[in-house]
């Protein structure tokens, strides 16, 4: 369940992606495997930076890994 | 559990004895009249020194326990431990030093109000080191609820 405005696909990306491993996209990127649970369950906003790792280990645009809800931002 | 929730765990445990071991050494002084200049400050680097012996000895447990458990649970004879410290994990340490200088910063202030109201000096000593320890402790355990929440 996420806690903050933004929301990801990075389970639904890892699967189609050879079932990559959580273990796998944090080592690729550079983090531990429980900043990237943390990530998907959504408690953990990634810095910018990281956003953009992770996005370009799916080959994807930053907006089809990650989503901004204004509605559940608390700014 | 990471390599950092674990190190930050022996800490606090360690941290938990030391403040138990002071507290139980400063009412034995009261107890026998012996709350005297020599003993308290015998004490305080005696707590300085354990703190600081604690902080580097938990690390190298931990690392030597997390390769330990790894090895048994994969196999492996080579064991990967992620003991790198990334972005969330340098944030939530942040926080929890925050954390820690808060709780300090009022038990010195409550350490200095002990003196400036009559009491002996040796009193804000004992409350300076007492609330050191303290402080670590609430940081610590800050940390570890970080680390739960996910943030």
């Amino acid at each position: 369940m996420a806690d903050t405005a933004i929301s990801n696909n990075i389970r639904k990306l890892r699967f189609f992606h050879n079932e990559m491993t959580q273990k796998e996209l944090a080592k690729k990127v550079g983090v531990t495997r429980q900043t990237i649970i943390a990530i998907e369950k959504g408690h953990y906003p990634p810095s910018l930076e990281l956003a953009f790792r992770i996005a370009h280990v799916f080959e994807s645009p930053l907006e089809e890994v990650f989503s901004y809800d204004p509605k559940k931002d608390q700014f | 559990m990471s390599f950092q929730e674990k190190n930050i765990t022996v800490t606090l445990v360690n941290f938990t004895l030391i403040l138990a071991y002071f507290l139980i050494r400063v009412l034995q002084m009261a107890a026998t009249e012996t709350f005297t200049e020599p003993n308290v400050f015998r004490l305080w680097v005696i707590i300085i020194v354990a703190a600081v012996v604690v902080t580097i000895a938990a690390t190298i447990l931990t690392q030597i326990v997390s390769a330990i458990i790894e090895v048994i649970q994969t196999g492996d004879k080579e064991p990967e431990i992620e003991d790198i410290a990334d972005e969330r994990d340098k944030l939530i340490d942040l926080r929890g030093t925050s954390i820690t200088y808060t709780v300090y910063s009022l038990g010195v202030l409550v350490a200095m109000l002990t003196f400036a109201f009559g009491q002996p000096p040796l009193i804000m000593f004992s409350l300076l080191i007492f609330f050191g320890v303290l402080a670590q402790i609430v940081g610590d355990i800050s940390r570890l609820l970080l680390y739960r929440r996910g943030f």
